[in-house]
């Protein structure tokens, strides 16, 4: 039984669904459906992804530059595109990372303001 | 983001595409199988989780969501979307353009018609207008000119005149002169002078050849700043008195004559019987100072003309020996603070002096005043000789060009108002309007791709086909027309931009209009009946461009066919003609008459010949001779024009030419050397000189040069001859006077021989070549033709305006007719359902008929009306290109005005019969 706890719009997703398609595939290499797992795998079943929409992100990515493909065997021994980090995806990776450490931080010690006086 | 990572993300991105669109049906089935292999992962896993097969499978399904916009997200990111609507936009306009081919093809046509005769005409334009000499700083150089009234000093004059209205004017100078001028000069930097002579006889290899000339002063090349490709440079060293003659080669005839070959330095060369050693070669693209256009075949040190091209007093015009002679151009570059009006105040003081020192005017004549002139296109004669011609024919093909834009934007217009339905149709499903519009832009824009292709292929035709127009069958033309580019681009810019804002334009009002009203067949706008005159406004522009092209065409065809038939006065068929120039050396003044003596006796011997004659002069040659002549009873007056055209020839020459006997005799075996001088006159000269009385045995003074110390000959006048045509044939009436060979002081710019025969030139020149070399073989016979040809080539100009003209006439009677055809059955299909209506009223067929040529008729009207008035404003400028007729030419005008209004009533026929054969029934169904 899936379990569907928050679905996010995926318009709101389109910079981080990027950012968490590159560190689910840094973990290891990964065909579309197994990268869609361990999204759902590394969020603790929190986040559910559409599954379609995975694919223009994934193509997307690929050629940007950030990962690379390779064809391999799926369990169910079909032919499936595996997708592995790249040099320049790490360095995205990191990039985009740190970027967003930085927004949330400062989103949040604004969201911690509280009002001046009594 | 960096630099280098953005860097490698557009590599990786430019790469990616790439490889998209070259392996597409890969990448589409590789789409397909991931996605499928997502989709029975997932069916799997739902089955494990507990769902039966088939409801596990549906929600996979479900889950996945529509495949084939995934997919089209896909192609999406790798910017595949904006690629597949290029191309389908393409296939589409193709489609569309195959559709309806006489209209694509004729706006094909017409396009590279306009594209490729605009670059051609403007290409040759800027080769003989604008381009300049191929030498460091061309605008540095000024040529000196000189100008005064008719009595000025210099009487003997070896060049080209000004083109002046009063008094004369030259750029030719004399050697003491320049001399002078250069000792003197402080204010431009060191002069130089040159001339080309024309053509001379030389020997190259053991082949006798024609080869074109130029003289130049030892500091010619180093002040043009110019360097030899191969050996040495014509220095000031070989410029002086008694230096062995060299020459250097251009590059053309060097790859002529010598195949390029290294070993050509040192070798010797004959030219008039001289031996010359050659010392180098000029570089490419070096065409001398006089001209740009064509380059001389040899340049020789002024110290050598007396051996090369022995001319004045003992054959030499060079040092002290013949100071009146005024040959030479001189040039000199300008020095930096020194304005052109400083430089030319102070020349003039060292030209006044130097004239005052060489040629010792007495106190009647006028001294000449020195001016300078722009020298970086050399002598400029070609805007002299073609200037007006060239302009008339750039603002024809301008002509032609707006033309062919009006043609594609009527048809563009036409096109889209009958797409109106369609557009709505697309934007009723849902496309976007930039998206309609950028449609709308490929198709136009493929439109002109076509016709920019076609017109470039029409480019390089004109471009190779121009120089064999301009070239006669005796002479080859050495003309480079070249191929400029950037004329090409900008022809072709401005029928694209045509192409764009004609297609566009309407595209953007269409997808205004409320799309339900766009849907309805019938449907009336308040917009309709302008957009209506938009169409008609066009073909009434292109109805005026064609009647002034076809006014044109009709002038000039005119003007070729007076031409081709003026009687030149003499007979002009079955003449064939050869000039024989001999070398000076080696006959000298005297033994040159024996020589053409012995020719003309041997030549008539020659089996085929009917009659041998000879002329110093060919007639219809665009030459002439020119010498004082004052008739008896007349006092001299140096104020006066007195002198008249001649021509010396031999014996029998008016029976031979045809040209008949008024009174007295003809030249025959009387006239000799000894006897006393005897000429002919024609009958103008007789009403001119002897009015009113019989000139025969009357006497008139010739050849006199006071300042040569010739006294002239009294001559008897023998005979009165018809009037005949001299140096061309727009000129009659012209008052010459003819004399025997025999009794000339020497021929020593050789003869044309004349010879009537049945034969053609083919089969007798070997022969005739034959006899003159039995007397002397190094005597080449040079430009064989026939006398048809000579005059033929004259009309080479006229020739070419009304051919041309004529092409481009009719292709704007095609477009207009086209034009007209198109605007009208438009109109008729708008109104079917008005027609109907009439028509079930009760309005008679011949009516309605009536009522669409009408419309026409109006068109017609402003169209041909206002374009004959520009007609008549245009034609003006032409005037001194046509002749015997006037540019208001009430023929060609009203010839214009009726083929056109003939064309346009025929074109609109077809639409009005359409119109008046409507059923009512059916139209008024036709909602």
């Amino acid at each position: 039984m899936a379990k569907e706890k928050q679905e996010k719009q995926i318009d709101l997703l389109q910079g981080t669904l990027d950012l968490l398609i590159l560190k689910a595939v840094s973990l290891g290499p990964l065909h579309g459906y197994g990268v869609l797992l361990r999204i759902q795998q590394l969020s603790g079943e929190e986040l559910v992804i559409q599954q379609g929409s995975l694919y223009p992100a994934l193509y997307r990515l690929e050629h940007q530059g950030a990962i690379a493909s390779e064809w391999g065997e799926s369990e169910n021994n079909r032919k499936a595109k595996y997708y592995k980090l790249t040099r320049a995806g790490r360095e995205r990776l990191a990039g985009e990372t740190q970027k967003w450490n930085r927004m949330a931080s400062v989103i949040g010690s604004i969201l911690r303001a509280t009002p001046e006086g009594a | 983001m960096s630099l280098t990572s953005i860097g490698a993300r557009i590599r990786s991105q430019l790469y990616s595409w790439f490889r998209a669109i070259f392996r597409r049906d890969e990448l589409e089935e590789r789409m397909e199988s991931e996605l499928e292999c997502h989709r029975e992962i997932l069916t799997r896993d739902l089955i494990r989780s507990g769902f039966s097969p088939d409801a596990a499978a549906r929600r996979a399904r479900i889950a996945l969501g529509p495949m084939l916009k995934h997919k089209e997200e896909m192609r999406a990111s790798l910017g595949l979307h904006w690629w597949d609507e290029v191309v389908a936009d393409l296939r589409y306009g193709m489609r569309i353009l195959f559709k309806s081919p006489g209209f694509t093809s004729l706006a094909v046509l017409s396009l590279a018609l306009a594209i490729g005769a605009n670059t051609t005409i403007f290409s040759i334009a800027k080769r003989l207008l604008l381009d300049r000499l191929d030498v460091p700083h061309p605008e540095e150089l000024r040529l000196f000119h000189w100008a005064a009234d008719k009595h000025v000093a210099v009487s003997n004059m070896w060049g080209i005149s000004d083109d002046t209205s009063t008094g004369m004017g030259g750029t030719s100078f004399s050697y003491p002169v320049f001399e002078q001028l250069r000792r003197d000069n402080r204010v431009l930097q060191d002069l130089f002078a040159f001339k080309a002579v024309g053509t001379m006889n030389a020997t190259v290899e053991g082949t006798a050849q024609i080869v074109q000339g130029e003289l130049v002063s030892g500091n010619y090349f180093e002040q043009l700043q110019v360097r030899p490709q191969l050996g040495r440079s014509i220095s000031p060293t070989d410029d002086v008195w008694g230096a062995g003659p060299v020459a250097m080669l251009s590059t053309s005839f060097w790859q002529r004559a010598y195949g390029s070959s290294a070993s050509v330095i040192g070798r010797t060369i004959k030219v008039n019987m001289v031996p010359v050693t050659i010392i180098g070669v000029t570089p490419r693209g070096f065409t001398g100072a006089k001209n740009v256009q064509a380059a001389p075949d040899l340049f020789f040190p002024f110290s050598a003309q007396p051996l090369v091209e022995p001319r004045g007093k003992g054959g030499s015009l060079i040092g002290e020996a013949s100071p009146e002679m005024w040959w030479l151009n001189i040039m000199g570059r300008t020095s930096p603070g020194v304005s052109d009006e400083q430089a030319q105040a102070a020349l003039n003081v060292s030209l006044d002096a130097a004239v005052q020192a060489s040629l010792r005017p007495n106190s009647s004549d006028t001294m000449p005043r020195l001016w300078l002139g722009d020298g970086s296109r050399g002598l400029f004669l070609t805007r002299q000789f073609f200037g007006k011609p060239i302009t008339v024919l750039m603002a024809v093909v301008g002509l032609v060009l707006l033309l062919a834009c009006a043609n594609i934007a009527s048809l563009l217009l036409a096109r889209s108002a009958a797409r109106q339905r369609e557009v709505s149709v697309r934007l009723a499903l849902g496309a976007g309007r930039s998206r309609v519009l950028r449609q709308v832009l490929t198709e136009s824009m493929l439109l002109s791709a076509i016709g920019g292709v076609a017109g470039l292929s029409f480019a390089f035709l004109g471009r190779n086909a121009l120089p064999s127009l301009l070239s006669n069958p005796w002479e080859q033309a050495q003309f480079d027309a070249g191929f400029d580019w950037r004329i090409f681009a900008f022809t072709a810019l401005v029928t694209l931009a045509t192409g764009l804002l004609f297609g566009i334009a309407p595209a953007w009002v269409a997808t205004r209009t409320e799309v339900s009203s766009g849907l309805k067949e019938t449907a009336q706008t308040s917009t309709r009946r302008r957009k209506g005159l938009g169409g008609k406004a066009i073909v009434a522009f292109q109805l005026m461009l064609s009647t002034v092209l076809v006014t044109g065409a009709f002038l000039f065809m005119q003007t070729l066919y007076n031409l081709a038939h003026v009687d030149p006065g003499f007979r002009s068929d079955h003449l064939l003609l050869f000039a024989i120039r001999q070398p000076d050396s080696r006959y000298p003044p005297g033994a040159d008459l024996a020589l053409h003596r012995r020719i003309e006796e041997r030549l008539r011997t020659v089996p085929g010949v009917d009659a041998v004659t000879l002329s110093e002069v060919a007639l219809i040659s665009d030459s002439m001779e020119n010498t004082n002549f004052l008739p008896e009873g007349q006092k001299l007056d140096s104020n006066k024009e007195q002198s008249a055209p001649n021509n010396a020839v031999g014996a029998g020459f008016f029976k031979t030419m045809g040209i008949p006997i008024i009174a007295g005799r003809e030249f025959d075996a009387r006239d000799t050397a000894t006897s006393p001088k005897v000429a002919v006159i024609s009958q103008a000269l007789a009403r001119k000189a002897f009015p009113g009385m019989n000139p025969v045995g009357r006497h008139f003074l010739a050849h006199w040069h006071p300042r040569e110390g010739k006294q002239g000959d009294l001559v008897e006048v023998v005979g009165v001859c018809a009037d005949t045509r001299y140096w061309t044939l727009k000129q009659d009436l012209v008052a010459i006077f003819f004399e025997p060979y025999v009794q000339a002081s020497n021929l020593d710019y050789g003869a044309t021989y004349e010879i009537r025969t049945r034969q053609n030139a083919a089969s007798l020149a070997p022969a005739l070549r034959k006899a003159v070399q039995s007397i002397d073989p190094d005597l080449p016979l040079m430009d064989v033709r026939t006398q048809r040809e000579q005059i033929d080539a004259t009309m080479q100009q006229e020739r070419i305006f009304a051919a041309l003209t004529a092409g481009f006439g009719v292709l704007a009677l095609a477009l207009a007719c086209v034009g007209v055809y198109g605007v009208m059955a438009y109109s008729v299909a708008r109104r079917t359902n008005e027609i109907g209506i009439r028509l079930a009223l009760g309005a008679l067929p011949q009516r309605v008929l009536a009522m669409v040529l009408g419309e026409a008729s109006w068109l017609g009207l402003f169209g041909i009306g206002s374009g004959l008035a520009i007609a008549l404003v245009l034609t003006r400028l032409v005037r001194s290109l046509l002749y015997g007729l006037q540019p208001q030419d009430l023929s060609s005008l009203a010839g214009a005005a009726m083929l056109l209004a003939f064309v346009s009533l025929a074109a609109s026929w077809i639409p009005a019969r359409r119109a008046a054969g409507v059923q009512p029934m059916e139209a008024l169904r036709h909602e």
